[in-house]
């Protein structure tokens, strides 16, 4: 081996790599999609002190936020299966969880750790729009669902996206963890490569730039987001 | 009209509001005054049901609740029956001033968008701010934003709107032209209008009807000339000793 770094494998390597990234990306941003809807949900249930959810929530949230993304896939991966056996012995209905793929394991052990997350986000964005912007909707003859989708999730939602970025970006961090439960995504695929090729540094440095490159896209794109969702937003003045 | 029957109201062991009972007839301006937390800000906020009363009933009109089984259809109803004015404004902080007064025509009222911006840039032009239309609230002035406000709830065309002292946060320099605003209104419009204040000056001008309220009753309650100039309780002449001199009220 002369060089030390072997820039034409790297560039294989990269252009090898490639492939992984929509998987990568697919995890990622269907987690993201899900953990919103789930985050949303229980921010608002625990906001509006609703029964029973309210407590399901809270659970939740414990769970959540204490275990490790790692764990939670394995529960999930492992875990999943059985209750799904189970629920085929008693009831006789066949939910076909052998063929379920690992795609759907992943998605759902990532989804449950960033939808902890996401639901102290939107609690605490929706916390900070004035009450009386809901009055004022009530006011004029909005309905609760009226006045929060309109204007309280409006207004949240600019408060959350610096949070949301900063959730996005680990989530797809996260998703390198996947291997584990046969997922091959971006580090999957480097990994395979790298044991044929023994060449761990080079490929891992290329693995390295390809989840920067992604991380510094989607940063520029969730500043353009809250740009563009920001014009009646004042200017920070400090 | 809206008649208040028998209301209470409780914030834990502070009972607000006492047993409230008023009528204030239909097209009538009432101006509500009374000491900082006599109850003036609840008894205004039960009739839209921001603020829920414990007991009592609450008559808009053809509309009859028992405030204990009002039901959300029930309460729905009579928000779109009312309109108010906030003291802190409360413009939509999403929406320009044109989106603010838009909002309520084109969700709740249906109206074509066409129509709701033609009738929106009309209200915005009737409180003198058509200049203003795209502006975002953090864009304007106090006093814009409180004009806007009221521009929003004229456009609903409601049977009633309720402002809660509309000109407590505005600088001084401000508050003429939320005034001016208003007493257009009272000329202009035949809704009911019900008005917490602290400005006397404004309520003999334009009251048809004044109430006094402390410690969650209602002391006593008349034309503007009787409760302002000369009323007959203690607690009333107290009160309004704060604001005008005696010479000035005795005349
Ligand atoms: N949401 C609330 N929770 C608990 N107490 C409240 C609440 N709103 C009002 N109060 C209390 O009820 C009392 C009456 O308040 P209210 O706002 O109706 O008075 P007000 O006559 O409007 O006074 P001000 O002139 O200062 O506006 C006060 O003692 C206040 O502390
Ligand atoms: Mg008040």
């Amino acid at each position: 081996m002369s060089n030390i770094l072997e820039f034409s494998f790297m560039w294989d390597t990269f252009i090898h790599l490639l492939q992984f990234i929509p998987v990568t990306l697919f995890l990622a941003i269907i987690s993201m999609i899900l953990a919103s809807i789930i985050g949303l949900a229980s921010a608002i249930v625990q906001l509006r002190n609703i029964p029973i959810l309210k407590q399901i929530a809270t659970v939740y949230l414990l769970i959540g936020r204490a275990v490790p993304t790692m764990v939670m896939l394995y529960i999930v991966y492992f875990g999943l299966p059985i209750l799904l056996l189970v629920f085929t012995d008693k009831t006789g209905i066949d939910t076909g969880y052998q063929h379920i793929p690992p795609m759907v394991f992943a998605i759902a052990g990532l989804t449950v750790h960033t939808g902890a997350y996401l639901t102290e986000i939107f609690r605490a964005a929706i916390l900070s729009i004035d009450k009386g912007q809901m009055e004022a909707a009530l006011s004029v003859g909005m309905t609760w669902f009226q006045g929060f989708y309109r204007i309280i999730f409006r207004q949240a939602a600019l408060v959350a996206i610096p949070l949301l970025a900063n959730q996005f970006l680990g989530l797809i961090k996260s998703t390198s963890i996947v291997f584990t439960i046969t997922v091959i995504e971006l580090l999957g695929g480097a990994k395979i490569a790298s044991v044929e090729t023994y060449r761990y540094l080079e490929t891992y440095l290329v693995v390295a730039i390809m989840y920067w490159s992604i991380s510094i896209i989607f940063e520029k794109l969730f500043l353009l987001a809250e740009q563009k969702l920001g014009i009646f937003k004042k200017e920070a003045n400090i | 009209m809206i008649e208040f029957r028998n209301i209470h109201k409780a914030f834990g062991e502070n009972k607000v509001l006492k047993g409230i009972n008023c009528t204030i007839p239909t097209g009538s301006v009432t101006v509500i005054v009374g000491p900082s937390g006599s109850g003036k800000t609840t008894l205004l906020r039960s009739v839209n049901f921001l603020e829920r009363a414990d007991s009592g009933e609450i008559i808009l009109d053809d509309i009859h609740l028992d405030v204990e089984k009002a039901t959300k259809a029930d309460i729905h109803k009579i928000r779109q029956r009312t309109a108010m004015v906030f003291q802190t404004y409360n413009l939509f902080k999403n929406k320009t001033a044109l989106e603010n007064i838009m909002e309520g025509l084109a969700i709740v009222r249906k109206v074509p968008k066409a129509a709701a911006k033609e009738k929106a840039l009309h209200f915005l032009e009737k409180v003198g701010l058509g200049h203003k239309a795209a502006a975002y609230p953090h864009e304007l002035s106090g006093g814009q934003q409180q004009r806007i406000g009221i521009a929003r709830a004229l456009a609903l065309n409601p049977d009633v709107i309720l402002f809660d002292e509309p000109t407590s946060a505005l600088d001084p320099e401000l508050v003429g032209e939320v005034l001016e605003v208003m007493k257009k209104v009272t000329q202009e419009v035949n809704c009911t209008l019900v008005v917490v204040t602290h400005e006397i000056a404004f309520a003999r001008e334009v009251a048809d009807h004044v109430i006094f309220m402390d410690g969650g009753v209602i002391v006593e309650q008349g034309p503007p000339q009787e409760i302002l100039n000369h009323p007959k309780e203690d607690r009333t002449k107290q009160f309004l000793s704060r604001y005008i001199s005696l010479v000035e009220y005795n005349i």
